[in-house]
């Protein structure tokens, strides 16, 4: 593409629009950022009132309102959410992909009709299910919901690369079952992992109406619960909601900037499968 | 014989902890769904049956009406506009700008993506409040009063249209510009022979070697704008009046704030199947392309 670099007056209009709208896209959040670090209440920017030295906000967003109960939660059900959908997505995967049992297309494609069933439409018969088993309120019931068959899919189509022969030199050699599976099909996978954790590590972490719906007590909430609340029990202490949105927002944004190429994978990855 | 048997019971050991949690929380709940909508079912008691009762309902329903057109406007304005921007900031970073400072844009659209909904409409609505925020402040500077974002009904379902585009673009513009990257550099260069300019090169190669990108696309937007919940939730909760109510909110509302889970699956069953009937249209049409 060497004509690219002629600027014509519709070239220059386009990079203003495209760094225009980058601006539209970044700018809320520095707002966020600047507005935690003010005691104001009102809504005018006094940019004398800002003080990136003062932590008032932060440390009474997390002193009084049951946030860091929160935090924590959301770390708990976010980290045994990646870990749990890995494990049983690959396990899923490697025996669609290197095993041979009845019926097993016919139920891969059962498992792929299910990505259409949006979750708002389980979600009443999963709360009465889970009611029925005692498990509301839980870690499980956070975290038992992030298994779809789209991790499944996902891991299967990388499994493909993985050279059959390999597991048939290994199990000559005497190599047992399990360990092919973790010695030698998991590192192979690495990559493809890498992305469903991204995946699963925002998805899970943004998750709002099944928190919402699931947790009645108050110490279950997740993050986006207690920023939920915050709204309603802070009205106008802007700079205390904003304090709350940040730590909300600074844990997906931290994994982006060292993840980078692996977000947009994941999210390219995602849109496939349609 | 013997070791095929072996090899299947393994398969079966592998898939069976995923199979029986989708068959619990994904399959099993469509048929509970579906079983409910013709129950009348508190949680307390035991469900009553009552036919085609809360079907009927529905249709007479105002609140379920309102939350059906707002719906269906959220749809009409965010699809649209959302797919053009990702398609057009996609192909001019592609062609225009695929250096660092490209490189550099493209990763800050993304990062709306990565805020949950919860976080980016807590911050736009101080953003959009009327008395000082954000925008009413800047739009002070080119003189122009103050406009009551999410407090009138002109404005609020609109306001939250604006947010869910901003949130979205990119997120499609990352697959557009993954798609752009792989269209043949041949197509172009032979164009270029024949003297095509770059907006000619645009609607004849670009857009229809994309078509099927723009069909998941389109079917993404919409399937997921039907479900909109966590943004008008945290913008308005619904407000002022009805006017941003939406499908979910009318779900959430009748099963976790009345306890009418019957009529609240009854909604439930109306939304997967308009769901249901995208896919089957998209799927149709994405074959019919196909084929030809």
């Amino acid at each position: 593409m060497k004509k690219t670099r002629t600027w014509t007056p519709l070239s220059v209009l386009g990079m203003l629009v495209m760094v225009l709208f980058a601006v539209i896209c970044i700018a809320p959040f520095i707002y966020m950022m600047i507005m935690s670090f003010t005691q104001s209440t009102t809504l005018m920017l006094h940019f004398d009132e800002i003080n990136f030295t003062d932590f008032t906000n932060y440390s009474y967003v997390f002193g009084k309102s049951g946030f860091l109960r929160a935090l924590t939660n959301s770390l708990v059900v976010v980290i045994s959410s990646c870990l749990f959908n890995c494990i049983i997505s690959s396990m899923a995967a490697y025996g669609f992909e290197k095993k041979n049992f009845p019926g097993k297309e016919k139920l891969f494609k059962i498992y792929l009709a299910t990505l259409m069933i949006p979750g708002q439409v389980t979600m009443i018969p999963v709360f009465i299910i889970m009611r029925k088993m005692g498990v509301l309120n839980t870690y499980f019931s956070l975290v038992v919901l992030i298994l779809n068959a789209f991790g499944v899919f996902l891991i299967r189509q990388f499994m493909e690369s993985v050279p059959d022969e390999l597991l048939e030199a290994a199990k000559v050699d005497g190599c047992p079952e399990y360990r092919i599976f973790i010695q030698i099909v998991i590192p192979l996978i690495k990559p493809v992992l890498i992305s469903l954790v991204v995946f699963t590590f925002v998805s899970s972490w943004n998750d709002f109406l099944w928190p919402l719906v699931s947790t009645t007590d108050s110490d279950m909430y997740t993050l986006t619960v207690a920023l939920s609340l915050l709204k309603t029990q802070y009205q106008t202490n802007y700079g205390l909601i904003m304090a709350g949105a940040a730590v909300s927002f600074m844990f997906p944004f931290v994994l982006y900037i060292f993840l980078q190429k692996q977000f947009v994978e994941g999210i390219a990855l995602s849109g496939v499968k349609g | 014989m013997e070791r095929k048997k072996k090899e299947a019971l393994q398969g079966i050991i592998y898939v069976l902890p995923s199979f029986i949690l989708i068959a619990c929380f994904s399959i099993l709940p469509i048929f509970m769904s579906g079983y409910f909508s013709f129950t009348n079912y508190n949680v307390m008691n035991d469900p009553t049956f009552a036919a085609l009762e809360n079907y009927a309902k529905i249709l007479k329903d105002a609140y379920v009406a309102d939350a059906i057109k707002n719906t269906l406007a959220y749809v009409v304005v965010t699809v649209p506009i959302q797919t053009i921007l990702s398609l057009v900031f996609a192909a001019f970073l592609a062609y225009k700008m695929q250096n660092k400072t490209g490189g550099f844009l493209r990763s800050i659209m993304f990062i709306p993506v990565i805020a949950s909904a919860v976080t980016a409409g807590t911050i736009w609505r101080i953003i959009l409040n009327t008395d000082g925020g954000l925008l009413n402040n800047l739009l002070g500077f080119l003189h122009i009063s103050p406009v009551n974002w999410l407090g009138s009904t002109q404005t609020a379902l609109i306001s939250i249209c604006i947010v869910a585009i901003w949130k979205n673009v990119g997120y499609f513009l990352v697959i557009y510009y993954a798609g752009i990257m792989g269209i043949s550099k041949d197509l172009y260069e032979a164009a270029r022979v024949d003297g095509a300019t770059n907006i000619q090169q645009f609607f004849k190669i670009t857009m229809p070697m994309l078509r099927p990108i723009t069909y998941l696309v389109v079917t993404l937007g919409i399937i997921w704008s039907f479900q909109v919940f966590d943004l008008s939730y945290q913008m308005t909760g619904g407000g002022p009046g009805r006017s941003t109510v939406t499908i979910v909110m009318a779900i959430y509302n009748a099963a976790f704030k009345q306890y009418k889970m019957g009529y609240a699956c009854a909604m439930a069953m109306v939304l997967l199947i308009i769901v249901l009937v995208i896919n089957a249209v998209e799927n149709l049409a994405f074959k019919e392309k196909e084929a030809k």
